[in-house]
Parts: C-alpha cells; structure tokens; sequence
C-alpha cells in the first residue's frame, strides 16, 4: 500500500509580536496509507491540533513553519501556492473540527452550507443536481427527513445533528483523507457512539487522520497510533505496539493514569508535573523534567529514534532490550 | 452498612420558559421527583448526559437553588425548608467543588485570600492569623507549595486552580462534597492526580462525596455506589460493581456499551441508540426512555413506570421488571 | 416573523406614548412662566384671561395632560407661543432640512466607512490599521461646535470657496441652480457630521469583522478551499454587519433632532436649530413637539433596525 500522507521532519512554531520564535512542533515524521485510519493522541498543548491544520494549510497567522514537508501522494503540500491548496481543501483532504455548536454558520442554511463544497469542487452541477447530493448525503449520515430540513438554520439541530452535518460537508466530496479533530468530545457519550460510528463508516474507503485525548477512542477506531508530547512524537505504532507494548514512559505512564472500566480501584498512577508550555520547552527530551526514568543528559539532547518491531518506533533514550 | 447521613426525597426542579413579553410559558422539568439516600463516608456517583439534571440536582441539595417540591434531610431537619438563619449554621458543612477551574475562582482575590474568606465569613476562626495558619495547612493538604498563597489564579494551571478551590471547599470542614464535574476539565495525568486526591481527602477527613459526571469510567473509578440520571429522572441505583456485573436499565446498558476502552481486546458489540436525547420541555410520556430503547414494549409508551428495589440496595425504573420484580431482561 | 414585527411595532407605540408625556412633564419643569410671555403687560385683566383660556392654561396640569394626549392623538401638538402657528405646521417645515442632511451624511457614512473598516480588518495590525485607529479615536472625540468653526474659518472666510450660512442664498432659484445653491450649503453641515459619525462606523465595522473572522465557522469555510474574499464577502459579512447596522440605526435616530450644534453654527433650518431658537424663546409647545418628532424617528428607526437584523439573523425571528 502507498503512503497517502507523510510527515517528514516537520517543525513550526509560533512568532511573537517582538519577532521571537517559540518551537512547538519538532521533527514531528509518521504516515498514513491508504485506507489506513491513524489516531493521534496527546493532552493539551502537545500540538495535536496543529499537525492537522499544518496539513490543511489552516495555521494561524502567528504561525511559522520552520522546517520538513508534508507529502500528500508524493507531493508537499507546504511548498504549494494558495490556489493549490484551496483546491485540495474540502475535496482530497477534508476536516471535522471539535466544536459542532460554533463550526456551522448561523445565518446560513445548512443546505447552503453542504452544497457549497460541490460548489467549490465540482461546478459542472445544476442548481438541482447539488440539491439531490446534499439530501442523499444528509440520509447517509443519518438526518431523518433530509429534504424537510434543508432550509434550516444550524441553531435548530443538536450537537449530534451538527456534527452529522459537518460530517456530511466534509465527506460530500469523497476526500481521499478525512482528519476528525476531536469530533466527538463536546458531545454526550451516547451520542459520541454514534459519531463515531459515523465516522468508520464513512471513511470506509478513504484514510482518516483522528485526533484526540481519549485513548479509548482511538483504540476503536484506529490501526495505527501516534503519542506526542510537547510537540514531538514520542512513540508510534500499530495498535497492538502501543497497548499491549507501550515503550515511552509517557505512553506508560498516561495509560496508566486513566480510570478504565477495567481498573480496579486501586490509586491511579500520576504523571507528576504538568504539560509545559512552549515557551518552557527543554532543548533534549521534553519529557524529561516529568519522566520517571530520566536519565542524565536526557534534558540536554535530543532522544534518537528507536526501531524496536517493523511498524514500532519510539524516541527516547532508554535502552529497549527486546520487548516486555 | 453505615447510617444514612443525607436523604432526598421526590425532589423536583421546573424552571418556567417565557418567550418575549406575549408568549406562552414553557417548564423546563430539569429534575423530577428524584429521591435517593446517602449513607456516611461514601461516595455516591452521580452519572447522565446533558438533560438528565444531574448538575441541577448537585445545586438543589446544596439550596443553591429552590426546589419546586421535595425535600432534602440532613441531621434530621429538612434543609430547603429552614430559614436562612437556621441553614446558615449547617451551610458549612455542605459544600461544592465546580468543574470549571478558569470560571470558579475570582481572579482578582489572592487565592490565599480565596480560602481564608469563606472561614472568616462564617466565623470558623477567630482573626486573620488563625486564617492564615489553617489556609496554609490546607494548601499543604491539596499538595499546593505553602508560599503560593500570595499568588492569583491566573498564575496556576487547570490542575492546579482545582486544588485550590477544593482546599476552598474544605476551608469550612464540610461533612458533604458535592463534585460537579470536578475532574471533566482537566487533562487525562492531572485528572488522574485530581481523583487521587480526591480519596486521598476523603481518608484523611472523612468525607462524604458527591460526585456528579457525564465520564462513567471516572464515576466507576470513585464510587461506592452509583445513580443514572436520564431526562431529570433516576433511573438505576446500585452499588458500583453490581451496577456493572448485573445492569438491569437499558440505560445503563447502553451507557456502558458506548464507553471506548483503551485496549485491543477485541472490539466489543457496541449498543447504539437512534435519535437525540429529547428535549426536557417536551418529555416523552410514559417511560422518558422509551424513544430510544431498544428494549422498549407497548406499556412503555403510556405508564410511567415507578422505581422498584429489585435486589437490596438495587433501584430500578424499567416496564421490563415491574410485574413484581421478575427480570425479563 | 408577522408575530414578531406586530409585537415590535407595540412595544414602538408604548415608547412614544411614555417619551410624550415625559416630554410634557419636562418641559412644564423649566424655570420659566409660559404666561409671562404670551401676556403683553399692557393687555387688560379679561384679555389676559382670554388668552390663559385659549392656551389651556388656566386648567389644571392633570387637565392638560389629557387635553395633550386627545389632541396628540389627532395631530394637533399645539399652537407656537412665538409664532402663533400650529406646532405641526413649524415641524414639517423644518423636518425635510434634517432629512435632506441627514440622508446626505448617513449615505456617505455607510458608503465609506464600511469598505474602510473592512480594509482595516483585513489588514489587521499593518500600519493602515494603527492609522485608523488614531483616527477613530479623533472622530469621535472631536468637538462639533470646534470642527465647525474651524471648517467654516478655512473654506468660508479664509478660502471663500463655500457658503458661511443658511440653506441657501437667496433668491433660491428653481430646478438645478436651487440643487446646486441647497447643495454648496450643505456641504459643510454634511461634513462636520459626517466627521464623527463615519469613525462610529468603521470603528464598529473594523470590530465586528474582527470578532467574526476568528469565529470557527470561518475556519471551515476555509477549510472548504474557500479563499478570503469568497469567505469574507459570503460568511462573514452578514454576521460581521449586524452591529454595524444596529448601531446606523441609533446614528439615524437621534440626528433627527440631535444635530443641534451642527444647525445652530451653520444657521441650517432644520429641527435641531429649531429647538435651539425654541429655548431661547422658551416656546414650550414647539420644544415638545419637537421632542415628540424625536421620539417617532428613534422609534421608528429602531424598528426598522431590529427588522434588518432581524432578517439577517435567523436564530432572532425563531426564538434560537
């Protein structure tokens, strides 16, 4: 199988009004094949988020891109012109965002909303044409009595519906990579079952990049897994490397910290200390001032990436002898 | 089994809904007859999505809010029936911790001053440097550094401004905690410190919790005993590890069913239900549940059904085990 | 939506009704005797009691009020104590001279403030930016009365090129020389206005295109592959116009009689020198007539207002 999306080395960070630049992202590199659906876990402040916008070509303004590629299908996407991407936007790679309630228009109908991608990418399509996609696809995801709710504002769907309604945009083009960030965490837990069902569903064909916090999500839907950390990636691999070999300390160590129905009631492991922010990053490891096997001179260089199985791959410097 | 410390009893919320100045009122049924015990040193946990008025509850047992009916007992007095005197006394002894630690603390007040407020208020010491003392044995409690207590809030991170307002909490010796969503804002690792503390406390001071969350796994993790919420409405009541190994709701089932586990042991037959939560202006008649159940029968539809003591300590409010306790599920 | 304009139209009419009779109560307030000026002291005893009678006068305030509200109701908002004309007549006079500036100012405003404040937002922080902002903050402070006499020193008496007064200069003319006569006297009333009122609008535009554009929704209309403009001119204009047009409404509004420095230093004849000349005069009737003229015209342009934004924005007219 090919590889769909590569990130090779990429680093971006972010400029302040006086002109420094604080690193977040650092030689961040994984891939995804076709067909292949990737979770991306990590807490706040690990860059998750901006990993899928450097893909989109959605950074903020402040943002700087300060070295690597990002090869889609070969190609990088950083070195495109802005027309390049704006074609490749809602048509080859499309994007979920977290927040349903905020991520519509609300002085636009929803039928507006949806038909405006095919506006964008296919213009050959009637007025009619674009009407029948819109109402086929809101059935797809799920929207009972499509053709009623056509003109309807987003303030009268639930947070659910919303987000079907945002699924139904991004996937009305059949993007050949769907990135869902967060696309289920402001929603109730039955209704997250839902969206995620969703989701495998309709990214049954295509790749799917998922970003979240929640381990358990991404061990439901994913093949494969990367962990980052203060923007590099600390660990990543096929799904049975990271759950049932986890290597990193901090992949150890987060999921050992979250309460599972399995847990029994026993005192959770912490990870002491807190997420630094950008402007506190350690040269070496960024780990390490948290990490409980901290080595000397582990804040000070930069850990190397370790093989340890074909498809595993960690960056750390503790010796990895043979699995556990 | 301990004594009973707090009791609540068919407690009721509407909150009436007027659109502009001629439309007709709406009532919002936020909690609805909810009764249930509480017993000394536990932890009961509290779970339901957005509706079930899990946090409308936590508010109405702390007189936060007034109830439409009901009542709640503590010390063999109802509370939402005192005068404002006669509840100042106990008020101390019931208190809350929020979820939002951005939105709790008033970021002009040095959190120093934060916790020492609440003790002088009420009169719990007798001058600012007894104050000052028990607030610096209470940071040291959370596992705050004692010299920050100069510092504003703005200068701790989301787990940090957590264990001040619960050190807050505390300023005042409660003998009830009630955790609305205390861990929900935090990171996973912080979390995870947070409910360590959280035991740790209770130990230590003999508490009873509160603990009110959408994170069943988290609530699981917690609790002694849990209670479901759906649309204002108790739905199952059970001890926690009997909820799990025998779960008599549809509820409840799917509730488990649609938690993601972090493990490659196989991928479980999740339970999906159809449809949204509906919306509690215009509850479902007969049994709340019944547009979503799949185990739903024709009696669901028309008669509300009552709450049922299927096992002892076991509580629950389903048509499918109202012909005298016979489990059909 | 019928139900909402109905509604909205009710809640007009109560306002005007409490803004009338605050305005007769107000006006009974100021510190001067309204006989004193209608009685020539040579009149005799029954003259004077004719002229009381026939001003109402003589009755008792609870009387008049009720006598205010009847003839309100038909029209008649009294007779001028100065010129003995019915105080309806006065204001229509006048009211077309405030309109005429004020259509000429509001036009320019929008026309050119909004496209300005857009720019601004889209060069956010750039040097065109800070410049706007200096600017903003000196149009709106700025002191009418100084504005228009520094603008009437430069072009009236110093260049000479523009009108020191009035309307026009008599004779008026007809058809297009009496346009270009009104039109070279307005210019400078227009302007001192425009001044203040165009750095409200672009404040205002810069602001909410601001707030609007780091709005998620903006985000994934980009994420569409959408470009800028497309994304500016069709998902947030509309969202970033509702201040905008909010706050042209109370501009609108309260021109209609609040323009009164700017009519008094130019001479222009409209309501707001009218209501300058009416204290002086103590003309109590017209002062409360005028009010009222005030009254109707915020009313009714806040109506208006909130119809726009009501269209504009669905979640208004169904309750979202």
């Amino acid at each position: 199988m090919s590889k769909l999306l590569e990130f090779k080395n990429f680093s971006m960070g972010f400029k302040e009004d006086d002109g420094t630049i604080f690193n977040l992202l650092y030689n961040v590199s994984f891939s995804i094949e076709e067909g292949q659906a990737l979770g991306i876990v990590g807490e706040s402040g690990c860059g998750k988020s901006m990993t899928s916008l450097s893909v989109m070509g959605l950074l903020p303004r402040t943002a700087v891109i300060q070295g690597g590629r990002i090869l889609y299908k070969g190609e990088d996407l950083v070195s495109k012109s802005a027309k390049q991407k704006e074609d490749i936007r809602g048509k080859d790679i499309a994007m979920i965002f977290q927040e349903p309630m905020t991520s519509l228009n609300p002085v636009l109908t929803i039928s507006f909303q949806i038909g405006e991608v095919l506006r964008r990418h296919r213009p050959g399509l009637t007025v009619r044409e674009i009407r029948q996609a819109v109402i086929k696809q809101l059935d797809l995801v799920g929207i009972p009595s499509p053709e009623k709710r056509l003109n309807e504002y987003p303030h009268q769907f639930s947070g659910g519906m919303r987000q079907r309604v945002m699924i139904a945009m991004a996937t009305i083009c059949h993007p050949a990579l769907l990135i869902a960030d967060e696309p289920t965490t402001a929603l109730d837990v039955t209704i997250q079952s839902q969206v995620l069902d969703l989701i495998a569903r309709m990214e049954a064909t295509g790749s799917l990049m998922l970003i979240t916090h929640n381990l358990g999500v991404v061990a439901e839907v994913c093949d494969q897994v990367v962990v980052m950390y203060a923007g590099t990636v600390v660990e990543r691999g096929g799904m049975a490397d990271i759950f049932d070999h986890p290597s990193h300390p901090y992949t150890k160590g987060l999921m050992a910290a979250i309460p599972t129905l399995r847990s029994g009631k026993g005192e959770l492991y912490t990870i002491p200390g807190t997420v630094p922010l950008s402007i506190n990053f350690l040269k070496g490891c960024r780990f390490a001032d948290r990490c409980a096997f901290c080595l000397e001179g582990c804040q000070d260089k930069v850990p190397p990436l370790k093989q340890l199985a074909p498809n595993h791959f960690v960056q750390c410097w503790l010796d990895f002898e043979g699995r556990e | 089994m301990s004594e009973i410390i707090l009791e609540v009893k068919a407690l009721t919320k509407h909150f009436d809904v007027s659109n502009g100045l001629f439309r007709k009122k709406g009532k919002v049924r936020a909690v609805e007859q909810v009764s249930f015990d509480v017993y000394q040193s536990e932890t009961l946990g509290i779970v339901g999505e957005s509706g079930s008025g899990k946090s409308t509850l936590g508010r109405l047992i702390l007189r936060l809010l007034s109830p439409t009916a009901g009542s709640v007992v503590y010390k063999g007095m109802d509370i939402l029936k005192q005068s404002s005197q006669e509840f100042r006394a106990i008020r101390s002894e019931l208190q809350m911790v929020f979820q939002d630690p951005y939105a709790s603390l008033n970021p002009r007040i040095k959190i120093g001053d934060a916790i020492s407020e609440p003790m002088l208020a009420n009169k719990k010491v007798a001058n600012v440097k007894e104050a000052r003392a028990k607030t610096l044995e209470l940071l040291e409690l959370v596992g705050l550094r004692t010299e920050m207590f100069q510092r504003f809030p703005h200068e701790f991170s989301g787990g940090q401004r957590q264990r001040i307002s619960i050190a807050r909490a505390l300023a005042l010796e409660p003998k009830i905690l009630v955790c609305d969503e205390a861990v929900s804002a935090l990171d996973v690792s912080v979390q995870a410190q947070i409910l360590n503390l959280f035991n740790q406390l209770k130990r230590q001071l003999d508490l009873t919790y509160i603990f009110i969350s959408h994170d069943l796994a988290v609530v699981k993790y917690i609790s002694d005993r849990i209670l479901v919420m759906y649309l204002g409405e108790v739905m199952e009541i059970a001890p926690t590890e009997q909820l799990f190994a025998k779960t008599y709701h549809p509820y409840t089932e799917a509730l488990i069913s649609s938690i993601p586990e972090p493990s490659t042991k196989g991928k479980k037959q999740r339970i999906i239900l159809q449809g949204d939560i509906p919306s509690a202006l215009n509850p479902p008649s007969g049994c709340k549940f019944n547009t979503r159940c799949f185990k739903k029968m024709e009696i669901c539809n028309t008669i509300h059904p009552e709450i049922l003591e299927l096992e002892p300590g076991h509580f629950v409010r389903c048509h499918l085990y109202s012909k005298g306790g016979v489990d059909l599920g | 939506m019928g139900n909402y304009i109905i509604r909205r139209i009710l809640k007009g009419l109560l306002t005007i009704f409490v803004s009338a009779t605050i305005a007769f109560f107000i006006i009974r307030l100021m510190p001067a005797d309204p006989v004193t000026l209608l009685i020539d002291p040579k009149m005799g005893p029954e003259v004077k009691q004719e002229m009381m009678h026939q001003f109402g006068l003589d009755k008792s305030i609870g009387e008049q009020y009720v006598i205010f509200i009847q003839q309100g109701l038909t029209g008649n908002l009294g007779i001028s104590f100065k010129t003995r004309e019915p105080v309806m007549d006065v204001l229509m006079q006048k009211l077309p001279w405030t309109l005429l500036l004020l259509s000429i100012v509001v036009t320019l405003m929008l026309a050119i403030g909004i496209p300005i404040g857009m720019l601004a937002a889209k060069k956010r922080n750039s040097w065109f930016d800070k410049f706007i902002s200096v600017f903003i903050v000196m149009g709106i402070s700025i002191f009418i009365p100084f504005l228009s006499f520094a603008l009437l020193y430069i072009f009236s008496y110093r260049l000479g090129l523009l009108p020191s007064g009035g309307a026009y200069t008599p004779p008026p003319g007809h058809g297009i020389a009496y346009i270009i006569n009104v039109g070279k006297h307005a210019i400078l009333p227009a302007l001192t206005l425009f001044v203040g009122n165009v750095a409200t609008i672009i404040l205002y535009t810069r602001n909410s295109m601001n707030e609007v554009l780091k709005e998620d929704y903006i985000r994934t209309a980009f994420s569409k592959g959408w470009n800028e403009k497309y994304v500016v001119r069709t998902h947030a204009l509309k969202n970033a116009m509702i201040p905008t047009i909010t706050v042209s409404g109370l501009i609108i509004g309260s021109m209609v009689g609040g323009a009164v420095m700017t009519e008094t230093v130019y001479g222009w004849p409209g309501v707001g020198r009218l209501i300058f000349d009416s204290v002086s005069a103590l003309d109590f009737p017209v002062l409360q007539g005028a009010f009222i003229i005030l009254a109707v015209a915020v009313v009714t342009v806040n109506i208006v207002t909130d119809l726009v934004v009501a269209w504009l924005d669905p979640r208004i007219k169904l309750g979202g």
